[in-house]
């Protein structure tokens, strides 16, 4: 394991004032979205009695847990106890957090609780990108990438000559002309992992689609890394329309 | 430790990781707590601060850590 940010949602994915669970290297995070449009990552356990918070309750800007309703505001304090309720809450009390950002139309966390991350994620925000879909894989990081240094780009709008790729520790590009589609790489745990996928390019362009294809492609991905080598041929030959 | 309730624990302990646990509950809650008596059979904790926070308290260390097990809760006063 390396720290570092990995992706952990597709933003587009998270609804305002709603909260769902993931893993990173096997630990359990909720990833929330306030009613400000905010993202946050945090361990997914109330310090109450270790329930997911993820099963919890959004509400305006604090999520509240499911077992007895503790609820924590943005900076993951604790701020009203339902069973005490004239209680000054000590600020001690509080859920360890992820740093996360929002880049590329994904959710993103730094794998060190209550750290500061460096602000350097290791690429560039670029906007507008059309999301397309997130993806389980039984497999390892490592093997995803393995996969991904052979894929090539689905052809979409403006697909030109030879793929290029490039890659960070947790993003890869697959760029043919002007088409381009990055693939992020969330290790779920040492077997596992998730992809998060999206065009680089506006919606306008790409809804619909080119969604589909890129969809289709990453269905084909998982079924040639997970080893059904009946469907190789389609990373390699583009898939049909 | 003036004022506080002494809360005693009897059951099976691992004393080094019930008294961690302790430690750890009252740093949590914002608890003053010492421990007073500490054996494989009785754990005394004198604990100060919001009353339902010592309640709280005393909840979490009714259920203790995996390796120990709580058989019975008592309170008294803490001696001055």
């Amino acid at each position: 394991m390396e720290t570092g940010w990995y992706p952990v949602a597709l933003a587009e994915g998270l609804e305002r004032g709603t909260s769902t669970g993931t893993r990173l290297f096997g630990r359990e995070l909720v990833v929330w979205r306030d009613s400000a449009d905010t993202s946050h990552v945090w361990e997914d356990r109330c310090p109450h009695r270790g329930m997911r918070l993820s099963f919890g309750f959004v509400r305006d800007n604090h999520i509240a847990c499911l077992y007895h309703g503790w609820q924590y505001d943005t900076s993951a304090q604790c701020r009203y106890i339902p069973a005490h309720p004239d209680l000054a809450v000590p600020n001690t009390i509080r859920v360890a957090t992820y740093p996360s950002i929002e880049r590329l139309g994904i959710v993103w966390a730094y794998d060190d609780l209550d750290s500061d991350a460096p602000q350097d994620i290791g690429f560039a925000e670029r906007a507008p990108v059309t999301p397309v879909r997130s993806l389980y894989i039984d497999a390892s990081a490592a093997k995803v990438f393995d996969a991904l240094v052979l894929a090539e780009c689905p052809s979409l709008k403006d697909a030109g000559g030879a793929t290029q790729r490039s890659r960070t520790d947790a993003l890869a590009s697959l760029k043919s002309g002007g088409d381009e589609i990055l693939v992020a790489v969330q290790p779920l745990s040492d077997v596992e992992s998730a992809l998060h996928i999206v065009i680089a390019g506006s919606p306008d362009v790409h809804s619909g689609d080119s969604q589909k294809r890129v969809s289709a492609w990453g269905e084909a991905l998982r079924r040639e890394i997970e080893g059904a080598a009946g469907y190789a041929g389609e990373l390699r030959h583009g898939v049909a329309p | 430790m003036q004022g506080a309730t002494v809360i005693v624990f009897s059951g099976k302990f691992r004393v080094e990781s019930f008294v961690a646990f302790v430690n750890h509950r009252a740093q949590r809650l914002q608890l003053d707590a010492m421990v007073e008596l500490a054996t494989p059979e009785r754990i005394e904790v004198a604990v100060s601060g919001q009353p339902a926070l010592v309640d709280a308290f005393e909840m979490a260390c009714s259920l203790g850590p995996i390796d120990c097990l709580v058989r019975d809760v008592e309170r008294k006063n803490a001696s001055v």
